[in-house]
């Protein structure tokens, strides 16, 4: 698989402020990229340089095959995007937006037609196709936005923020469409976000990134086995078995892991990778007789993995009120 | 060529569309004008005709001088008012959709403008054909160069807003800007008084307005009479449209956000 973006040191400065700071990424072909990182951090300002709409200040990126300071205009055929801001005429039907949009795209006629049905089919909308976008729910306008995005069947997907100022069922629900479009259409998909949730959930791969810089990349699991230990809890039947001799064998699974025996039969393992080991407890069990009667693990968090990197933490509630008021607010108070 | 004539559509389209939802706008913008040839026009005609001045006003009645001017009036604060609506598609986001669409920016501000350009002819029109029932003298055979001369006059004025909306930073001040731009370009532009009789600033600045030569162009084609001949008033009409549509192309084609 190729890579979908590349970014070389991109950089955006507004003033003194570096909002983003020699950015080095590289996003493969058909992954779900996620930036994660707390408010002002620089994700909409990367976000909206690699959709070029907004120029480098200095550094650039090859986004689908093109540079985006000499070929933006072949980059935004092949590019999808739901800005974190609303961007829909909420004078407009969902159909009707949807068709203007369709237009910008150089579709038309009865394919335009067809494409747009199906997509607002799929987003669960085709009932509400005329109805100005004025009624919709927040919740319904997003689905709109991310169907309105892929009307040309863009390569890339650019999401920022996709569920914030959403309540928790329609976030799970925006989740599912994300991860359908992503095993349905093969895109790749970079998405933005401050949900600590939402990277785990969705994406492949997550940077970190921190007042313009990245700070930390990995998959989910790799950011979290950078720091924290998992911790696994085994209960297991104290009578039979050889008890000794299991701890021994757990102790072995990896250089680094400790293996406290709490009486009289809670045994807590502390791994690096909880999921990558739990079959071999169930072996070493097996081989020395021992019977478990119930198995738990806790994993690190990334924000475990933020405040250690940064001695803070990202916000973490989900679809807090805060978040709705500042996402409908921003574009009025925002001062340029 | 369809690379350029869907966007082009597509934001005809919406500029239409949006204003045919707003119905209560639709018939706020008839109000004013109805109010202008009714409570101005019909007032100074007779205070006028009874101070024996109506020669001033190249020999017509006030309220025929004047109908011509309030149509164009129409339409010009909808082609203004539309252009400089830009300045919300910047603050609600909208505008980032076209922009980082593969559209040609050129087509699409040129769609959109001669989207507002069609509203605000409309809406001269019912104004036309309200003035003739109070002024049946004019000539409603020359409606078609007449209409023409309103779409140059229209995409001046919707260049004009577009050029002020792209150029503010913020919203802060927006009323304030639209005052300051209308009402000058409004009274120093023969609208309501002969343009040659006005004081020499008045008459200069008038001389760079669009309007002037609209308004004064119309009045030969509807009333037979004008202060300036008709070839200068298309000229110069033709000429500063064309800046001003240059200079909005221009400035949107190198937007970007932030
Ligand atoms: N147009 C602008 N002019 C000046 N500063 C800006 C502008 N846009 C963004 N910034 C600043 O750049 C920094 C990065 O902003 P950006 O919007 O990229 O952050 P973000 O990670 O998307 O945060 P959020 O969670 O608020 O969306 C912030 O400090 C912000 O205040
Ligand atoms: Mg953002």
């Amino acid at each position: 698989m190729g890579s979908a973006i590349i970014t070389n040191n991109l950089t955006k400065k507004y003033g003194e402020l570096l909002a983003v700071d020699h950015i080095n990424l590289e996003i493969k072909s058909g992954e779900i990229f996620g930036l994660l990182g707390p408010n002002g951090a620089g994700k909409t300002t990367t976000i909206h340089m690699l959709a070029t709409i907004l120029k480098p200040t200095e550094g650039t990126a090859i986004v689908a095959g093109y540079d985006i300071r000499k070929n933006p205009k072949e980059i935004r055929k092949k590019i999808g995007i739901v800005f974190q801001d609303m961007t829909i005429d909420r004078n407009l039907t969902g159909y009707e937006n949807m068709w203007i949009n369709g237009r910008l795209y150089g579709l038309s006629g009865k394919a335009l037609e067809e494409s747009i049905l199906e997509l607002l089919d799929y987003v669960e909308l085709k009932d509400w196709k005329d109805v100005e976008v004025k009624k919709y729910s927040g919740g319904m306008i997003r689905r709109l936005e991310i169907a309105r995005s892929l009307l040309h069947h863009p390569e890339i997907l650019f999401l920022d923020e996709p569920t914030i100022g959403l309540d928790p069922q329609t976030r799970a629900h925006v989740w599912d469409y994300i991860i359908r479009i992503k095993k349905e259409k093969g895109m790749t998909i970079l998405l933005t976000t401050h949900y600590m949730d939402e990277a785990e959930k969705l994406c492949d791969r997550i940077a970190i990134i921190d007042h313009g810089k990245i700070i930390a990349l990995g998959t989910p699991d790799e950011l979290k086995t950078m720091v924290g230990q998992d911790i696994i809890y085994v209960r297991i039947q104290s009578q039979n078995g050889r008890v000794s001799g299991f701890i021994e064998k757990l102790k072995s699974i990896n250089s680094n892991s400790s293996v406290n025996l709490n009486p009289p039969n809670l045994i807590s393992i502390s791994v690096k990778n909880a999921p990558n080991v739990i079959p071999t407890v169930f072996e070493i069990a097996d081989e020395e007789g021992i019977k478990i009667i119930e198995l738990k693990y806790s994993r690190a968090s990334l924000d475990d993995v933020f405040l250690k990197l940064t001695g803070r933490r990202i916000r973490d509630e989900s679809g807090s009120w805060t978040d709705f008021v500042r996402t409908r607010m921003r574009a009025r108070f925002r001062r340029r | 060529m369809g690379s350029l004539l869907d966007p082009f559509i597509a934001m005809w389209y919406r500029q239409v569309k949006r204003f045919w939802r707003a119905k209560p706008r639709v018939i706020g913008t008839f109000i004013q004008p109805i109010f202008w040839l009714l409570f101005f026009g019909l007032g100074f005609s007779a205070a006028f005709r009874a101070g024996g001045r109506t020669g001033v006003f190249l020999g017509l009645d006030y309220l025929s001088y004047l109908m011509p001017g309030v149509v164009l009036m129409t339409i010009f604060m909808g082609s203004f008012m539309s252009g400089i609506s830009v300045i919300w598609d910047k603050e609600f986001g909208y505008l980032k959709v076209v922009l980082v669409s593969p559209a040609s920016r050129k087509a699409s501000i040129i769609g959109r403008s001669l989207g507002d350009a069609t509203i605000a002819i409309i809406q001269g029109l019912v104004i036309l054909f309200f003035g003739y029932l109070i002024v049946p003298t004019i000539n409603l055979l020359n409606l078609i160069p007449f209409l023409i001369v309103s779409i140059i006059m229209s995409l001046s004025f919707a260049s004009l807003g577009i050029i002020i909306a792209t150029k503010m930073q913020t919203i802060e001040g927006f009323q304030l800007i639209i005052n300051i731009i209308t009402m000058p370009l409004l009274f120093l532009s023969g609208i309501f008084y002969p343009v040659s009789l006005a004081p020499l600033w008045i008459r200069v600045i008038a001389l760079a307005n669009p309007l002037t030569y609209a308004v004064d162009a119309s009045r030969f084609l509807l009333l037979g009479v004008s202060e300036f001949s008709f070839i200068f008033d298309i000229t110069l009409l033709i000429s500063l449209s064309s800046i001003f549509l240059i200079l909005a192309i221009y400035q949107f084609d190198k937007a970007t956000i932030g």
